[in-house]
């Protein structure tokens, strides 16, 4: 025993394990670039009480939709993509879209997570967004790593915050019961035409809205996310240029040029792990509920007994084998957005809102670098099978036995960081007070210091408007991801249990945990091909089989999601 | 001996004993080399890492990962991670809990160690086995949660000191050294009507200095460096010890979640060379601590205790 | 530690020390201190055994009290293993035990039944024994060669670097290996340049183990040698003289006076640690394991955390737990005995 193992640092279980899942979560979040892939790639598949609530029997009820036209986006939404801002900023030009102070002033708790190091109470961020919506909350900012220790701790104890921001890769295990006995039907105060007191929240989609049924009632307040959401490979543009690459077209393709790439000696691999991508250029559907959908044979499949799921993993395989995926990323170590970077990578998949973080980080120290992403193909070069992703992935929620003062003063807080882009109350929200947190140079919003660390993601966890993508340094950017997006939007098809909240059963809660781990094992070489077979057999047999009646039962009674 | 040249034999001329025979050449040189070694094998990868905290982020982004070979220096990591206003009063929560809750494991853990280090006496076995049992057996952390909470501790510093205060392991330790004490040493102050007490102030924690210091080391090492207890227990940010504080400043400049693009920092700075500068500043304490420690490690410095 | 082995208290040295120092320093460690069971435990009375040993209960008291209320009573929550446990069914966790079904022993055959269960205590094993042999010993043999170091400065300048890599997290220090160890790492870059290519041991599922133990000693050798150097620093000078005086050279001292010395704390860190054996490690499995696999990096401890902890299956961890911490029970106490076997104290007395 080393004597470290003395250290009174953590209890006997071991929080630092506890700790690691979170940091994983973040990790793969900072890899990723965010919360959709989260919701994408599994942690999402159980809910509440079991079964969902959708179809007639959701709508009711639903809050009645009220668009917004305060400020019309230059790029509207279209085939489930985001919105796209690519206009500048004029301070005098912005609208209010929250004509009243919503908020008594009574004061209420919001626990939510927090990625980096929050801000004092009472500091100015907070003072002005509490003036302007008339709330007075107390933040408990708490470290994402840990948050979903924290949350299950919380839950199970008597003494719950008022307002709880829960993300979706929390919601394993039991959490989602707790979200159902904990948390209250927000119905009597948004339901039906209710909502229009609070128009930001009227403004928000109806999708994204079904996503916050959790037990039968309207718990949930969502931030909604685009549905033509996938797994972006991004390539250095400079360097293809450069190198006079055509980009691929086809899984072939990708093979051929990938081998053509990659150069261990001049330290350039053509790839990181393709495997999110290449579920894509197969057409396999995301884990999790979402990855149920019933065939044009009338069969209920679930993702894992798609033809394509092993088609596209042998695929990846080969990418492995031949070499041309970076050594780091074999053993999934580091940051691949440095390697992408750093040019030691050409093609990195990752959330498509790394597309934009990427380029404005980039921008001084390497102002030639170009990214652009490519088109997702269909494996054999026609076009591809996609799928919607979920319309919602995380949720403010209220506690049961809040007052009508604190609930009231909640649903204000969210109705205001819920406000479009280009309104009074966004820019708030999103950098501060002008002068203080920030400064407008030509059209652009820069935070100095104070914004820097006080204007963090406090706020913007309690709701969001429809999705959109405003970047005022870099409009093209933001142009070419909701194009991105529109482009590929064409060619998606929704699931059979596309927008439903679905909770499974928790006796088959964990059936599919594995698969996860045998992807990454497979495709490395440390598993065969018969594994995978062997374990979608057994998934079938231990469970499986039962699941997907239980599915189509489901979708029998609430009708199908597509 | 004058104290100008004890000074100067300390420092110069190493103490050898007129019993000890000369050195080998060889032997020395081997001894010399192997130790050289093992320090080469741990200041590689340190040099690495403080290489990389001082690299300007072009040359981080540059090489796609940890820098080597120095290419142009920077403190800017490190101006950024102390400039917080956060960090120094983070450092003065780091500081007390870790010397009150050193401290207060050292009272309980020296009289436990010392309670049961006399086989035989009463409850001896049971005490024993009550607390190696806390060794293998963990709870999970909904039960102590609540527990912690039920006790008023949530929101307090004494829930970073209180639930971790106790390693069984240091006491087993500490009883060990105690019982390797001989007992003829404490049998004539017995026999003077000195009390347990007594023994354990006057001969027998003079008699333990090293393995005192050492056994502080590891619980101050622990308090130091723990984060987990403090980001469930406590709710207020303005309460946070430096670990968390510094673990959640480094993630600041990782990207940030999509919808939160604004949160994004428009990237003066590596995220690599941040999480290194943390990295060396966690090890700042160890290298000014480990001299203090070290003087208790000196060969056979009780000899004189006992023969005095 | 003992003080009084080589010197009598009237001055005269034994000369069984001189041939057989051994004997003398250890039986000095380990004697007996206490009158045989016989003599006091039957016969003695409750009331005078109270009165006597009094002081050293109450000393011992405060620590139990923490660890009844810390330890203990949380404990209890792990009930639920027996249990389907929702800690959400209810107002609070507590009461939530009461409104959970019982399964019985349920969770424990789901445990026996699961292949991957067996192939993460077959690592675990492996990896404990490897890390017996190949990691144990190397904090007493730093230990011995800094103790040899006469120079204070040379011994406070090694020892202070040894101990740096101890407060590298696990992260870092994986980190660290890949980019010297890993594809594309110094030494893979380097061979590359001279026309070799494809090495690659961080990924090397067949090298995993040793590749571990080496990132082990790594990082907690040098920490590890702390406790021996407490216990060298109490060897009184005039054993070495003594065993000088004799002709006993250099090697003859380490062997005889040094190490005997070293025996009790040894004894004691090496019955812990066999107590401790399906503890090999958590984090830096974790890190590994996509980079070989899971069969080559599943431990107990990341299998508990994947099947239990990360699907917030409180049950299944606490039943996981429960065996882990029964086979710890049992290892140490047999690791305790055989240490008596031997002649050691180990953890605490027969």
């Amino acid at each position: 025993m080393t004597p470290n193992a003395a250290a009174p640092s953590s209890g006997p279980s071991g929080p630092s394990r506890r700790s690691f899942l979170a940091s994983t979560a973040v990790a793969t979040a900072a890899v990723a670039g965010g919360m959709p892939l989260l919701a994408a790639c599994g942690g999402s598949d159980s809910g509440e009480r079991e079964g969902a609530t959708s179809g007639k029997a959701a709508d009711k009820l639903l809050p009645t939709f009220v668009a917004s036209t305060v400020a019309n986006p230059d790029l509207p939404s279209k085939n489930g993509s985001a919105a796209g801002y690519t206009g500048k900023v004029d301070l005098a030009a912005l609208k209010a879209s929250v004509p009243d102070k919503l908020g008594t002033g009574a004061p209420f708790k919001i626990m939510s997570p927090f990625w980096g190091s929050p801000p004092k109470a009472g500091c100015a961020y907070y003072t002005a967004l509490d003036a302007a919506a008339g709330t007075k909350i107390t933040w408990q900012n708490q470290d994402g790593n840990t948050y979903g220790q924290k949350l299950g701790a919380v839950l199970a104890s008597s003494s719950i915050p008022d307002m709880v921001v829960v993300p979706s890769w929390e919601l394993v295990g039991k959490i989602a019961n707790a979200v159902t006995a904990k948390f209250m039907d927000l119905g009597p105060y948004l339901a039906g035409d209710k909502v229009k007191k609070y128009p930001n929240l009227a403004a928000i989609p109806s999708d994204a809205w079904r996503m916050g049924i959790f037990g039968g009632a309207l718990r949930g307040i969502p931030m909604p996310a685009a549905t033509a959401n996938w797994i972006a490979p991004l390539y250095r543009k400079d360097v293809f240029d450069k190198k006079g690459y055509a980009v691929p077209k086809s899984a072939d393709e990708f093979m051929s040029w990938a081998k053509e790439a990659t150069s261990a000696k001049a330290k350039v691999w053509a790839c990181g792990d393709m495997t999110w991508s290449a579920w894509s250029f197969f057409g396999v559907r995301g884990s999790g509920p979402i990855g149920w959908d019933t065939g044009s044979d009338g069969k209920l499949t679930y993702r894992i007994e798609q033809p394509e799921y092993l088609e596209a993993l042998e695929w990846v395989r080969k990418l492995f084998d031949a070499g041309v995926v970076h050594p780091d990323d074999k053993a999934r170590t580091g940051d691949a957005g440095q390697r992408f970077t750093a040019g030691q990578i050409l093609v990195w998949n990752t959330n498509i809102a790394d597309w934009y973080g990427k380029v404005s980080e980039q921008a001084q120290s390497n102002p030639s670098l170009q990214i652009d992403a490519i088109d997702l193909f269909g494996a054999d070069g026609g076009n591809p099978k996609l799928y919607a992703s979920s319309p919602a992935t995380i949720w403010s929620l209220i506690r049961k036995g809040a007052s009508k003062t604190t609930i009231e003063n909640a649903l204000a807080a969210a109705d205001f960081s819920a406000a479009p882009y280009g309104t009074k109350e966004r820019m708030l929200v999103d950098y501060g007070v002008e002068g203080t947190h920030y400064t407008v140079k030509n059209g652009v919003p820069v935070k100095n210091d104070l914004g820097n660390s006080e204007v963090l993601n406090a706020w913007v966890m309690l709701a969001a408007p429809a999705a959109y993508y405003a970047h005022p340094d870099f409009p093209e950017v933001a142009r070419k991801q909701v194009e991105w997006q529109q482009r590929m939007g064409a060619f998606m098809k929704k699931t059979s249990t596309f927008g439903m909240n679905i909770v499974e059963p928790t006796r088959w809660a964990n059936l599919s945990s594995q698969f996860e781990q045998l992807e990454i094992d497979y495709v490395r070489g440390h598993k065969k091909l018969s594994d995978v077979q062997a374990a979608i057999s057994t998934w079938k047999s231990s469970g499986g089989d039962k699941l997907r009646d239980w599915y189509k039962e489901l979708i029998d009674k609430n009708g199908s999601g597509n | 001996m004058s104290l100008n040249t004890q000074l100067v034999r300390s420092l110069k001329a190493p103490a050898r004993p007129a019993w000890e025979e000369e050195p080998h050449k060889a032997g020395l040189t081997a001894k010399g080399g192997l130790l050289l070694l093992c320090c080469l094998g741990v200041l590689g990868p340190l040099w690495i890492v403080i290489v990389t905290s001082l690299s300007p982020k072009p040359v981080i982004d540059r090489v796609g990962g940890l820098v080597v070979i120095p290419q142009g220096i920077t403190f800017v990591n490190y101006t950024e991670l102390l400039s917080g206003g956060q960090v120094s009063r983070a450092i003065m929560v780091s500081v007390g809990v870790t010397l009150v809750g050193t401290l207060f494991s050292m009272a309980v853990s020296v009289l436990a160690a010392y309670g049961l280090s006399r086989p035989g006496s009463l409850g001896h076995r049971f005490f024993l086995i009550t607390m190696m049992a806390t060794m293998f057996f963990g709870a999970g952390l909904i039960p102590t949660y609540l527990l912690v909470q039920s006790l008023g501790l949530t929101d307090t510093y004494l829930s970073l000191i209180l639930p971790s205060a106790v390693s069984v392991f240091n006491i087993l330790v500490l009883r060990a050294f105690f019982m390797g004490i001989s007992p003829e040493l404490t049998e004539s102050a017995r026999i003077d009507g000195a009390g347990d007490l007594r023994i354990l102030l006057t001969i027998i924690m003079p008699l333990s200095r090293a393995v005192l210091a050492v056994i502080s080391l590891f619980y101050a090492v622990g308090y130091w460096s723990a984060w987990f207890n403090a980001s469930i227990y406590l709710s207020d940010q303005d309460m946070m010890p430096l670990q968390n504080v510094l673990i959640q400043l480094v993630q600041k400049h990782t990207s940030a979640p999509t919808g939160l693009q604004q949160a994004v920092r428009t990237g003066q700075l590596s995220a690599l060379g941040l999480q290194m500068a943390v990295m060396v500043l966690a090890l700042i304490p160890v290298a000014v601590a480990s001299p203090f420690v070290q003087r208790h490690f000196k060969k056979g410095m009780l000899t004189g205790a006992v023969k005095g | 530690m003992s003080l009084t082995a080589g010197s009598r208290p009237d001055g005269t040295r034994p000369p069984a020390a001189v041939e057989e120092p051994t004997a003398a320093v250890a039986a000095a460690v380990t004697k007996e201190r206490v009158p045989p069971k016989a003599a006091k435990a039957g016969k003695v009375p409750f009331m005078v055994r109270l009165r006597r040993d009094r002081t050293l209960i109450l000393m011992t008291l405060p620590v139990i009290l923490l660890l009844l209320v810390f330890n203990y009573v949380p404990l209890l929550g792990n009930v639920v293993a027996f249990q389907e446990y929702d800690p959400y069914v209810s107002s609070n966790g507590v009461t939530a035990i009461f409104h959970s079904p019982w399964v019985g022993v349920e969770q424990f055959s789901r445990m026996f039944d699961d292949p991957l269960f067996w192939g993460a205590a077959k690592n675990t094993l492996v990896l404990f024994v490897l890390q017996l042999v190949l990691f144990f010993p190397i904090p007493i043999a730093l230990a011995l060669l800094i103790n040899s170091v006469i120079r204070p400065r040379v011994r406070a300048v090694a020892q202070a670097i040894m101990y740096l890599p101890h407060f590298f997290s696990w992260v870092l220090v994986v980190t660290v290996f890949q980019q010297i160890l890993g594809g594309a790492g110094i030494i893979a870059q380097t061979l590359e340049d001279h026309g070799w290519s494809g090495f690659d041991l961080m990924t090397n599922a067949g090298l995993f183990k040793y590749l571990v133990t080496a990132q082990a000693v790594w990082k907690d050798a040098g920490w590890g040698i702390i406790v021996f150097l407490a216990a060298l620093a109490a060897v009184s000078t005039d054993l070495y003289e003594a065993a000088a005086m004799d002709g006993a050279g250099r090697w003859r001292r380490m062997w005889h006076v040094t190490l005997p010395a070293l025996r009790p704390v040894i004894a004691l860190l090496l019955v812990l640690r066999v107590g401790d054996a399906l503890s090999v490690g958590f984090e830096q499995f974790l890190l590994q394991r996509d980079a070989v696999g899971v069969g080559a990096s599943e431990v107990l401890d990341t299998y508990v955390w994947n099947m239990g902890i990360q699907n917030g299956d409180f049950s299944y961890a606490a039943a996981v737990g429960l065996v882990k911490g029964a086979i710890g029970v049992c290892l140490v106490l047999g690791a305790n005995k055989f240490a008596h076997l031997l002649g050691e104290q180990g953890v605490y007395h027969k």
